[in-house]
């Protein structure tokens, strides 16, 4: 299993290649990093969305009123939100007809709601979700029933990874694309290159 | 009286932050402090007569456990390189949260040896690989396998038995991440972990020679006398790896740097000074002056920086013994020593002053590391203008630096595909520029700067992060510099004119690094834990081995 440093890095990296700014890549190299952390599958998420190409979504609109907006990247949707919602203008009801991966955006509202101190509701036909400043998460509020019966509750230390090792080793490949190939020019001019170590 | 903390535009410099020496707050120092009540003891050494196999060091106090796993491999000559692109070593290392069993053992084994290429998981903490000295070495074995305690000249000249070439924590080839064992009391001062992974590297590099020797020779063999082994250090190697991590952490190194500045603002603030406080100062300049004698290098940039520091200090020895004790003496001395010397100097000397203070000065080292998710966030309501005003007082050295001249743009940094490293290289002779990491601040908060000066002061910067998210980074910087002043080099870190060794030197010494050696300008061995307490004495210490008489 890799580290959080490893996915943090390897994400920013992977988003970089994929033509997002450096700035950008932090902030989703951090999204990703905090889901995994929390046991959700952020890293197979973001591959996903690579696969899509990071590039090739549909740019948000400012003001945001298109109501039949559709292919909205998560990233530059939670970014948008990032930076927008200390002004009042935006902190109202807004609708869309399609976002790719909405489990990326988590981190970004939270943290949004956090800075803000505002509520969040996600409702989508497919999940819903609160977010408040508050530390619980509330996942489909109606989902809770009033009697929970058979429990098993699980301790543990160690973090279990929730993406293939594929997921991992296409990204990781993809990350290595902003690497500079070593040449032969720039080994001999290298720290500590012509030298002898054996004194 | 008042005494101002020193400016950022004064410290941050690249020319003064590469003249830092060690002191109280170095992390080697603040680690023996934290751990000197905690049992050292070696907990299994499996060498065969040639030096060859493993050892487990154990660190303990209560029910908690560290423990430091050496192997030792045959390495040919041919194979022996100190360079990040070298495959083998002499010894490698890892620091495990815990005692290893025996699967773990099997496991590290087969993985700690390759490093890089290699994988360790949750459960270890530290990796690090290290070279021998092999003149140095062989030497030791040789006299000890006679009876014969080795020439301390030819020792003391290079400082070591090994050096070690790289140390890798926080989650680096699957290690621990570091909020696994951040909230740890004893751990939260910077760089514990690998404080103590080269602390016990160094122990088991003097237990190796006596093995060998006894081994060899077991009816003349005399063991390493402990006042020659507690002047051995370990000796590190390092290149250009290093750098970007001061870039790429600012909050950090505005930890690090505050800390010193606060207690050296606290040190001339002092009104009274006693005598034997003076004369402990005296004792101190007296000592490290003989100690600068072992300060080998074949660098001209050292040599002549050692030249003038050596010439500096007997300037300021005259002035010193000559000057009466009165009120803010060291306000006073300080003074003097920043008109009258150059950087190396004044920044040694404010290391022994710091060295006087242990109660102003301690209390530091806990103010070192720094939560910097904290410092993650954009403040996207800020007006335009806020910005601009932002970057007029807090990076003015750079607005006037002409960014279409070749020599300002003449670098860039990237990671090298081989090793994973990064490197510097010439953007106009060698390719791969459009690859460059984001460490041309000064190129980038000067170009961000332009494109604000032509936007609507009055609109919030969410409106001009709609339009481009370029320099994203750069704006997290500028916020950050804002909270934490020495947050940020004030250097063009791409310049033709930059001199890497010394964003080198700056780690280092905040390490506790001494004998500065570079090799070129951007690779330079340095000396840890010279005359530190060996494992068997560390309760006793009483951190005032920094400036003990080496020979």
């Amino acid at each position: 299993m890799q580290s959080l440093y490893e996915i943090e890095t390897v994400v920013k990296r992977s988003a970089r290649a994929k033509g997002l700014s450096w700035g950008m890549a932090e902030e989703i190299a951090k999204a990703v990093r905090i889901l995994e952390q929390s046991l959700l599958p952020g890293l197979e998420s973001f591959k996903r969305l690579v696969d899509l190409g990071l590039t090739s979504f549909n740019p948000i609109q400012n003001p945001l009123n298109d109501e039949k907006l559709t292919k909205i990247c998560p990233i530059h949707f939670g970014v948008f939100f990032l930076d927008n919602l200390h002004n009042k203008q935006f902190q109202k009801q807004f609708s869309f007809l399609e976002i790719y991966e909405p489990l990326l955006l988590l981190p970004f509202l939270k943290r949004s709601a956090n800075k803000n101190l505002l509520n969040i509701k996600f409702t989508s036909k497919e999940i819903n979700f609160n977010l408040s400043p508050g530390e619980i998460v509330s996942l489909s509020n109606q989902l809770f029933p009033h009697i929970a019966t058979k429990i098993t509750l699980d301790f543990s230390t160690s973090r279990s990874p929730q993406y293939s090792q594929s997921t991992w080793d296409e990204l990781y490949e993809l990350s290595l694309e902003t690497f500079v190939e070593e040449t032969e020019e720039k080994k001999l001019s290298g720290a500590g290159a012509g030298l002898t170590d054996n004194d | 009286m008042k005494i101002n903390i020193r400016k950022p535009e004064f410290v941050m410099r690249l020319d003064r932050l590469g003249s830092f020496h060690q002191s109280k707050l170095s992390f080697l120092r603040s680690f023996i402090r934290e751990f000197k009540e905690w049992e050292f003891k070696c907990h299994e050494f499996q060498l065969d007569d040639q030096g060859y196999g493993y050892a487990v060091y154990v660190v303990r106090k209560d029910k908690k456990d560290y423990s430091l796993v050496c192997f030792s491999n045959h390495l040919e000559d041919s194979e022996r390189s100190d360079r990040v692109i070298a495959t083998k070593w002499d010894a490698s290392f890892v620091l495990f949260d815990g005692i290893p069993n025996s699967d773990d053992i099997v496991r590290l084994q087969a993985n700690v040896p390759l490093q890089e290429q290699g994988r360790v998981s949750e459960k270890e903490l530290c990796l690090s690989r290290a070279n021998k000295s092999v003149r140095i070495f062989q030497h030791v074995v040789d006299n000890l396998a006679q009876g014969l305690q080795p020439d301390t000249k030819l020792l003391y000249d290079v400082g070591y038995l090994y050096r070690t070439t790289a140390v890798y924590g926080s989650g680096k080839f699957g290690l621990a991440d570091r909020i696994k064992v951040q909230d740890r009391n004893e751990l939260k001062g910077p760089f514990r972990l690998e404080m103590m992974l080269v602390y016990l590297a160094r122990q088991f590099t003097f237990d190796q020679v006596n093995h060998i020797a006894h081994q060899r020779s077991p009816s003349t063999a005399v063991k390493l006398s402990d006042d020659i082994a507690r002047n051995l250090g370990i000796g590190n190697s390092t290149g250009l790896g290093m750098a970007p991590f001061i870039v790429n952490h600012p909050a950090l190194l505005n930890q690090w740097i505050l800390a010193k500045e606060k207690s050296l603002q606290a040190i001339r603030s002092i009104e009274v000074v006693n005598i034997s406080e003076y004369e402990k100062f005296n004792e101190y300049l007296k000592t490290i002056q003989e100690n600068i004698l072992f300060w080998k290098t074949d660098s001209s940039y050292q040599i002549n920086k050692n030249e003038n520091l050596i010439k500096d200090l007997k300037k300021f020895q005259v002035y010193i013994s000559n000057i009466q004790l009165s009120k803010y003496f060291w306000n006073t001395v300080y003074i003097w020593v920043e008109e009258n010397t150059e950087a190396e100097c004044c920044e040694l000397v404010v290391s022994l002053m710091m060295e006087i203070y242990p109660l102003i000065v301690e209390p530091f080292s806990y103010e070192m590391s720094i939560d910097e998710e904290m410092y993650f966030e954009i403040d996207a309501s800020r007006s335009i203008a806020d910005i601009c005003q932002l970057i007029e007082k807090q990076y003015q050295w750079l607005l006037d630096v002409n960014f279409d001249e070749k020599e300002n743009i003449f670098n860039f940094w990237y990671y090298s595909k081989n090793k994973q490293e990064p490197r510097m290289s010439d953007r106009f002779s060698e390719e791969g520029a459009e690859l460059e990491l984001p460490l041309a601040i000064a190129r980038d908060v000067h170009a961000l700067y332009r494109e604000l000066k032509t936007e609507n002061p009055n609109e919030d910067l969410a409106t001009y992060l709609l339009k481009t998210q370029q320099y994203r980074h750069i704006l997290r910087r500028i916020f950050i510099c804002e909270k934490l002043p020495y947050s940020e080099i004030q250097d063009n870190t791409i310049s033709k004119k930059l001199i890497p060794v010394d964003m080198l030197r700056l780690k280092l010494s905040f390490f506790g690094a001494t004998r500065f050696d570079p090799r070129s300008d951007r690779w330079v061995r340095i000396t840890m834990y010279q005359g530190a307490p060996l494992m068997k004495e560390i309760g006793k210490s009483n951190d005032t081995w920094s400036y003990k008489k080496i020979a």
